[in-house]
């Protein structure tokens, strides 16, 4: 089964992914897309066995962390690779207002 | 308020955990200190690090669920949120999404006398972003707050005004302070509440368009910013205004609720399971372990202090003031006068901490001590004024009551013969008095009693010494 | 040039012991080595000022254990402090960690040498190394054929002979298909045998980090050094480390082997097949039983892995934005024209594309769709595996479906660098252990590669079938443990 993806569809997905996809290469990803969907597609022929799902072959169970402090970064560290930086802060070069700001 | 509409409500709140240290690493959980001073390279999201989980946090999460009436998830795993924004590390959040901790609960409201169920639909566990400031065309980023644990606790929309949204969050806030879940001080974010609010005329009708008020500063704003939005609403359907979902907070300069954005087609968080946490399992013994640590709940307090005759007003009060109630409840199984109790440490020595700005844990005060000192008082051995005096030295210095006393050369004068000869001098000296209350003068005795406190300097048991006046002028 | 790099680790190990050479000696010779084959471009970023420097203060120290002072290269998607890591991308160019993986540390306190981080695919995403920002490296046998991938840099500098140690990881078959390219042995150890932390995830639920080697005991002895538990990683077993030398040299009579029919079915090529043939032939020669048998869901497994790996993948490449390390668009407009500017120049073509498809395949309805169905056949193979191992005490086949290929094939299908990976990747969905062990040469000189899959925590077994086969089948020259 051939898998199309639509330009709205590709540009959706840019968005999410916060890749930047310019007119030229739309098509193209509407092809490249559309070719590895096609694969991926194939998942809904399988008839799974049971419901039962592996997130990761993990082999244990979370053992829980001791709630103590370890060591930490001092701020100079913490700034040391950001490319923007002010102060002891790690800057973002554009106003986000307090309007947009999302709670967590 | 224009009562054309019913409004109905739900309310989620994020609330941060007391811990020692973060949700998935060990950097220090702390408020207040210098900027990026509180992490490490799993809180910043560097490439290569990896997820711990704090048992503290699973601990208080069933402290929480158990006191919210909710269900324990027994196998749970974590889930990842995905958006980008600069607040948010590694552009996912690690949050619950398929298997809260805590479902199908409840918390009982009382209104006006009668109890309200406010239905909780779950509670999840997640990891709080960065604190983002924004200054002169930049934002600057302290990443302290990142991986903060929070319980995000969300109700099912059943709350049908904004006194029951205001009653409800009290009633979360009382619950999760006293289990030491958190702090919930509003102010500094360790609180945080979203109200929803849609209108409709019947409640045979479906459900109107939901209005979602963020983060709302304080309890009493998330009622009044209801109470805006609900009269907002209100006129725009009544003027037959359409209007879209939407995102709003409350200003509190405008005193009203202002748009913030237009929901558009819903938000697309590509959920998945965190695959680099394995199932956590919820044990009856962490279980039973956590709700071992749940101390007794406002509500019960309050009864037991009525039980023992504390005034319901008292009894309020002193569950309002966390550390006094927990100090007072440790004296229960003592046979002491808890109104005597009771009053001591809601008058004088809560001025006294009050003025001093302390914690009673920061005075010198025992419980052995605090019952010498109630015993004095209750059997008349000290009075009000003693304690006034002696109190620096009750709270401040290692002695014991009876060393304080004796030190402060309080003779409580309280055998009759004492008592006696400074009435009679007193009468000696005050003839004109007598005489007045002879002629049926009631005040005069006032002012006689009053002159018996002055000289012995108020160290005489003044029930007595009235007793003991009123003989004596009888028999003139 | 020296030639102590050509000598067994024991009589390395014996040189060292007796002073008759130092450390300095082999870092020397390492990078003389490396020098010498510097157009095969096995590593992005070498380390020698701190080599020496290290290998100079290992010579006050006792030599307390048998791979003290030997140089060893690292993939560079695992993070070294104060060491250049790329991940061979343009975002990570000239981003220097400030903490090291566990694996490192572990690499140090055994006082190893680290050589210099070695070339691969763009994180880790490709099957030819062809998608690094620093271009292909170049397989040692025919330097016009790939070396594999991803972990192509470390499977040429061991096949180079420049060190007797790399480390690689596996994500669908990134260490066991460069080493069947390039004729190495290479080891994807059990999900949670050896701690991730440090690795820069590519697919969390399916990375692990393993030895790549010239021979099987050199591979079981690296083995030794960085598997076990680490508190960092959650996912990081509890079970006990045991000496996954153990077993080498126990004859393999009775052992029972199992051949999946889809591993010799008509997608491998004649010659690979033959080659395993004979193989085959000398296992029951030896007193092996031998049986073909069907498992279901096995060329499911391509689908999951674009399902479940791009998922993953498009979540845990999210944090490189240019905020807090790694290259970062100079003159934004606006937060959002950072995010898109600094990723779309920072990601190669493959990484984008795979980002995308992972963010479409988790949007929407899609997660349901697709990624839960993946999660569900995912549960399905690894319980047609467990079967399998309840009778079988290996599974074997051919690593790859053909030899490595030209440097110059074409790379524009989407699809075709998860095909090479076709026989690989189950075993990274089950979380088994699997060994690439070279079996022979095809008709243009180029190495062919079996694997030898396990049960989950049964490496030392695996290393005792691995070095008797290598022993028996003498590939390129034979091996020297003594």
């Amino acid at each position: 089964m051939k898998k199309v993806l639509t330009k709205e569809e590709v540009l959706h997905v840019a968005d999410l992914a916060r890749i930047e996809v310019s007119d030229s290469e739309v098509e193209k990803y509407q092809e490249e897309l559309g070719k590895l969907l096609s694969d991926v597609e194939q998942i809904n022929m399988v008839e799974n066995y049971d419901d039962e799902r592996l997130i990761a072959p993990w082999t244990e169970e979370t053992k829980l962390r001791e709630d103590s402090e370890g060591t930490m970064l001092n701020p100079k560290e913490v700034i040391e690779n950001a490319p923007r930086r002010a102060g002891n802060y790690i800057a973002v070069p554009v106003v986000i207002s307090e309007n947009e700001s999302e709670g967590a | 308020m224009n009562n054309n509409y019913i409004p109905t409500i739900g309310i989620e709140v994020h609330v941060e955990l007391k811990t020692n240290t973060k949700i998935f690493s060990n950097s220090k959980n702390g408020y207040g200190q210098m900027a990026n001073s509180l992490t490490n390279v799993v809180d910043l999201g560097y490439p290569g690090t990896l997820p711990t989980l704090n048992e503290k946090v699973i601990e208080l999460a069933i402290k929480a669920a158990t006191v919210l009436n909710c269900k324990i998830r027994r196998q749970m795993h974590f889930d990842r949120k995905n958006y980008f924004y600069p607040d948010n590390p590694k552009n996912y959040q690690i949050t619950q999404a398929e298997t809260p901790i805590g479902y199908d609960g409840y918390v009982e409201i009382d209104l006006d006398g009668e109890k309200k169920k406010i239905y909780i639909e779950e509670m999840h566990i997640e990891e709080d972003t960065c604190k983002s400031t924004h200054k002169s065309g930049k934002t600057y980023l302290d990443f302290n707050r990142a991986g903060v644990p929070l319980i995000e606790i969300v109700t099912k929309p059943c709350i049908s005004s904004p006194l029951e949204a205001k009653l409800y969050l009290e009633k979360l806030k009382e619950l999760l302070f006293y289990t030491d879940v958190s702090d919930c001080k509003m102010e500094e974010g360790s609180m945080r509440a979203d109200a929803n609010i849609s209108l409709r005329k019947n409640e045979s009708d479906p459900l109107g368009t939901k209005v979602e008020i963020k983060n709302i500063g304080s309890i009493s704003n998330v009622k009044l910013s209801l109470e805006k939005e609900w009269e907002r609403q209100t006129k725009m359907l009544d003027n037959n205004e359409y209007f879209k979902e939407q995102t709003r907070r409350f200003d509190d300069k405008k005193n009203d609720t202002v748009l913030m954005r237009v929901k558009e087609t819903g938000n697309d968080y590509r959920y998945f399971p965190e695959p680099d946490i394995p199932f956590v399992y919820i044990t009856d013994e962490m279980i039973e372990n956590a709700k071992k640590k749940i101390p007794m709940l406002p509500d019960e307090r309050k009864k037991v202090y009525i039980e023992k005759n504390i005034p319901e007003v008292n009894a309020k009060k002193l569950v309002e003031h966390r550390e006094l109630s927990d100090f007072l409840n440790s004296l229960l199984d003592k046979n002491v006068d808890f109104v005597v109790a009771c009053n001591l440490l809601l008058g004088d020595i809560s001025a006294y901490l009050n003025k001093e700005e302390k914690k009673l844990s920061e005075t010198t005060l025992t419980k052995e001590k605090f019952i010498e000192l109630v015993n004095k008082v209750s059997s008349k051995e000290i009075s009000s004024k003693n304690v006034k005096d002696i109190l620096k030295d009750v709270l401040e210095t290692e002695l014991s009551i009876k060393e304080i006393i004796s030190k402060s050369g309080i003779k409580n004068i309280s055998d009759d013969e004492t008592i006696n000869k400074i009435i009679d001098k007193i009468i000696e000296n005050n003839q004109e008095s007598v005489k007045d209350y002879k002629d049926g003068k009631d005040r005069a005795i006032k002012y006689l009693m009053g002159q018996v406190m002055k000289e012995t300097k108020g160290s005489v048991n003044p029930e007595k010494a009235m007793n003991l006046l009123k003989v004596k002028l009888q028999s003139i | 040039m020296t030639n102590y790099l050509e000598k067994s680790v024991k009589e390395i190990n014996e040189l060292l012991k007796n002073k008759k050479i130092k450390p300095i000696d082999l870092v020397n010779e390492a990078f003389e080595r490396i020098e010498n084959n510097s157009e095969l471009n096995a590593y992005i970023t070498l380390n020698k000022e701190e080599a020496v420097k290290k290998a100079i203060e290992l010579e006050d120290k006792e030599v307390d254990n048998i791979l003290f002072g030997l140089p060893i290269a690292v993939k560079d998607n695992i993070v070294t402090k104060g060491l250049r890591t790329t991940a061979a991308s343009h975002i990570l160019e000239n981003f220097t960690p400030i903490y090291d993986a566990t694996v490192v540390e572990k690499i140090n306190k055994n006082n190893m040498i680290i050589i210099g981080k070695t070339n691969m695919d763009e994180f880790a995403m490709g099957s030819s190394s062809r998608t690094s920002y620093f271009g292909a490296p170049r397989n040692p046998w025919n330097k016009t054929k790939i070396s594999g991938g991803s972990s192509g840099g470390s499977a040429v500098t061991i096949a180079a002979n420049d060190v007797l140690f790399a480390l690689g990881t596996d994500t669908g078959g990134s260490i066991r298909q460069p080493a069947s390219y390039c004729g190495i042995v290479g080891m994807k150890p059990t999900y949670g045998r050896v701690s991730r932390y440090g690795m820069i995830a590519f697919a969390s639920s399916l990375d692990q980090i393993g030895p790549m080697t010239k021979n099987v005991y050199n591979n079981a002895l690296l083995l030794n050094v960085i598997a076990g538990h680490d508190d960092k990683d959650l996912t990081s077993s509890r079970k006990e480390v045991e000496d996954y030398t153990s077993l080498i040299g126990q004859d393999i009579k009775g052992k029972k082997i199992a051949i999946p029919n889809y591993f010799v079915s008509d997608i491998v090529s004649k010659e690979i097949k033959e080659k395993l043939e004979n193989v085959i032939e000398l296992l029951k020669e030896k007193g092996a039983i031998v049986d073909y048998v069907d498992m279901k869901y096995l060329e499911n497994a391509v689908t999951l892995y674009q399902i479940i790996a791009m998922g993953e993948a498009s979540s845990n490449l999210a944090r490189f934005d240019g905020i807090r390390y790694g290259t970062s668009y100079e003159d934004p407009n606006g937060i959002y024209d950072l995010y898109v500017k600094t990723r779309s120049n920072g990601f190669g073509k493959e990484v984008k594309r795979r980002i995308m498809v992972g963010s479409y395949l988790l949007s929407g309805e899609n997660a349901k769709i697709y990624y839960n169905k993946a999660l569900a056949i995912r549960d399905d193979i690894s319980k047609e595996f467990k079967k399998v191992f309840e009778k079988y005490d290996y599974i074997i086949g051919p690593t790859t479906t053909t030899t490595a290929y030209d440097l110059t094939d074409p790379m524009d299908d989407p699809s075709k660098s998860f095909m090479d990976d076709v026989l690989s990747i189950p075993v990274n969905m089950a979380g088994l252990p699997g060994l690439n062990l070279p079996i022979g040469t095809s008709e243009d000189n180029m190495p062919i590669g079996m694997q030898i899959i396990g049960d989950k925590f049964t490496e030392a077994s695996i290393y005792q079938l691995a070095a008797f086969l290598e022993k028996e089948i003498d590939f390129c020259g034979g091996v020297k443990y003594e």
